[in-house]
């Protein structure tokens, strides 16, 4: 047993085992008692004040470039609070009374913490504000210095109050073993994260978490939610064991011989080396506008070729599909000047924006790929989001056509991609087989699709249950999308969430997809599902989900 | 001679994040004593970024603004801008 076991919210389903590093440890003031200089004191805060200022500001611009201006928006903000004459002359008449700088600050925030947390909604935000803003103070002040995230020690556990989405950027999947936090719930930027790196991960774990020093031995157990400090070495082979056992880097067929491809879905250069790790056998769905996120203005061409080129030589046997822009929706760029609208969500996103306002882009992003798929090491596959007409399709091999010809005029070598199509409406579903005949391959994107099949809002918990994609309405959708995709001698993956749980691979094969496309994380146990599934049996229980009545019966005949 | 305006909140983040940092910052970059409060309240001096985000003042509130000095004038311009532009439309 484990000296003590800490319990918060699991974020990524993977254990790990490191070495405690804290971030932002915990402060110490000096012994308030002990006779200060006056105007030593008085120096030390203004410096304090000034770099405080200056590392704002840093952060600010790094922030403003790299997320955007309302992420930024909090420095400016901080910055104002840092400056407020009201704490500089409380602080000021402390010191007067022989307090130390550090304390100073520490009663000055203190006051007006206690009355923002007295506060509401918006109000009580301010009470955090605040407490960053003295906390930055009191590390300088107390001559604390935070470690550089991004140069740790290999086998690093990294321990937070909270990590922030400049934090967590920095850190190196390949030497952090996993992080655990303070606050933060499920779907904090910080628990995001780590799932896309696939990275061993608890958040939320109290006031308690403070207790545990630098240099102690933990376990992060993500799958229970738990901090296991000073694990025996039951627990520390145990997730030792997990970090690679799982792991089946070779493609894997079912028991009776099946060939299915199980891939990973990644949307930033960082998420690729995580998924080879995992024993992705390619990328089913790259999703191309986390290349515009964070930013003030697109990448340009050359940008998206390296982007795309790094995607294909990290997978130099494998396929990488990769989906042109799909924006709007709950996806929005700033500098794209969007639209508002009232049901974004039916409104203009996907191909649709592709084909009119973001003409160009498109044109530049096709060529960009073009470009990549000639120099790239593995086999580039190109797909468009959100089609619902042939009209749609048409309009958007014209556009790889004038790309080609562009690089033709340019005199730039390239190869045209395999082209697919992604099934997300129900248009798409009925028209399957017209658009089977004019691509490569189709590739069904659960998550909208079953909002779209079953009108449920993805982001609507009233209607949660109806977002679920083993309603016969969409397992029937999926069935005939396969069918009608196979009759046209085209090839079929799935890259929604679906697609990752491995309690529905049985159900997925039997309906006859090809590929399978998923959070890196999910991979490992994916591809053991497909190994114990036995195809020619799945057919006819598949068959059966797709004629019964009920969600309870499709998931009788999944059992 | 102080000078004074009663302003409609236009951002939907009220006086909190940026259009309040920017509300202080103005303040600070003008030569006028300004103070901020409800129209029927009391006034809370507009440096600080503390004292103006405590009034808790949200999208469609009214905030009274009075300024003393030689920018009085320009100082209650550039904020009325600040507050009665969207934050998506707010230049720093």
């Amino acid at each position: 047993m484990a000296a003590r076991t800490l319990t918060g919210t699991g974020a990524t389903p993977r254990s790990g085992l490191g070495t405690v590093v804290w971030y932002d440890p915990e402060i110490t003031l000096p012994d308030a008692d002990e006779a200060v200089d006056e105007n030593a004191e008085r120096d030390r805060f203004a410096d304090a004040v000034e770099t405080a200022r200056a590392e704002l500001e840093t952060e600010r611009d790094a922030t403003a470039e790299r997320v955007g201006e309302d992420e930024a928006a909090i420095f400016d903000a901080h910055i104002q609070f840092l400056e407020d004459p009201t704490i500089e002359s409380a602080v000021e008449e402390s010191i007067g009374d022989g307090r130390p700088a550090a304390n100073a600050v520490d009663d000055a925030f203190g006051e007006h913490i206690e009355q923002f947390e007295g506060m509401e909604g918006r109000m009580a935000e301010r009470a955090d504000d605040l407490r960053d803003v003295r906390d930055r103070l009191l590390r300088l002040l107390t001559g604390g210095e935070r470690v550089n995230l991004a140069d740790l020690p290999e086998g690093s556990v990294v321990l937070a109050e909270r990590l922030t989405p400049s934090d967590t950027a920095q850190l190196d999947p390949e030497t952090v073993a996993g992080f655990a936090t303070v606050t933060g719930g499920r779907t904090s930027h910080a628990a995001i994260f780590a799932r896309s790196l696939a990275l061993p991960a608890v958040v939320g774990l109290g006031e308690e978490l403070n207790d545990i020093e630098n240099g102690t031995e933990v376990v992060v157990d993500g799958e229970a939610g738990q901090l296991l400090v000073e694990p025996d070495d039951d627990e520390r082979a145990a997730a030792q064991a997990e970090e690679g056992a799982d792991v089946i880097e070779a493609a894997v067929e079912t028991s009776d011989g099946r060939e299915i491809e199980v891939a990973a879905n990644v949307g930033r250069p960082a998420e690729l080396e995580p998924a080879a790790a995992r024993g992705a056998d390619g990328v089913g769905l790259y999703r191309t506008e986390f290349l515009f996120l964070d930013r003030q203005s697109p990448p340009d061409e050359d940008e998206q070729y390296e982007a795309i080129r790094d995607a294909l030589d990290t997978f130099p046997e494998g396929r990488v599909v990769v989906r042109t822009l799909d924006i709007g929706g709950d996806k929005q760029i700033p500098y794209l000047d969007l639209p508002e609208e009232e049901n974004p969500f039916l409104g203009e996103r996907g191909i649709r924006r592709s084909l009119d306002p973001d003409a160009e882009l498109f044109r530049t992003q096709l060529r960009a790929l073009l470009r990549a798929g000639a120099d790239g090491a593995g086999e580039l596959n190109v797909m468009f989001p959100l089609v619902a007409t042939v009209e749609e399709l048409e309009e958007s091999i014209a556009a790889v056509d004038d790309a080609a010809a562009d690089l033709d005029d340019r005199g730039i070598d390239y190869e045209r991609p395999s082209l697919g199509v992604m099934v997300e409406t129900p248009s798409a579903v009925f028209m399957a087989d017209e658009f089977a005949k004019r691509v490569e391959f189709l590739s069904i994107g659960t998550n909208d699709l079953t909002q779209y099949v079953m009108a449920a809002d993805r982001e609507n918990e009233r209607v949660g249950h109806l977002h679920d994609p083993t309603h016969p309405g969409v397992v029937r959708a999926i069935g005939r999308t396969v069918e009608q995709a196979h009759a046209n001698d085209a090839w079929v993956g799935m890259c929604g969430e679906m697609a990752g749980n491995p309690d529905v691979t049985d159900l997925l094969l039997g309906l006859g997809l090809d590929e399978l496309s998923m959070s890196a994380v999910t991979v490992p146990d994916v591809k053991v599902a497909v190994s114990e599934t036995e195809y020619s049996a799945t057919r006819e229980r598949a068959d059966s989900a797709r004629r019964v009545a009920t969600r309870s019966e499709v998931h009788e005949t999944i059992q | 001679m102080s000078v004074e305006r009663t302003v409609e909140i236009v951002p939907e983040a009220g006086l909190h994040a940026r259009p309040a940092a920017l509300f202080v910052e103005t303040v600070t970059d003008h030569e006028a004593d300004v103070e901020a409060g409800p129209p029927d309240g009391d006034l809370v001096p507009a440096q600080s970024m503390i004292a103006v985000t405590s009034l808790g003042v949200g999208q469609g509130d009214e905030l009274r603004l009075v300024a003393d000095g030689p920018d009085a004038e320009s100082v209650l311009d550039e904020l009325e801008r600040i507050l009665t532009t969207p934050e998506d439309e707010l230049e720093a």
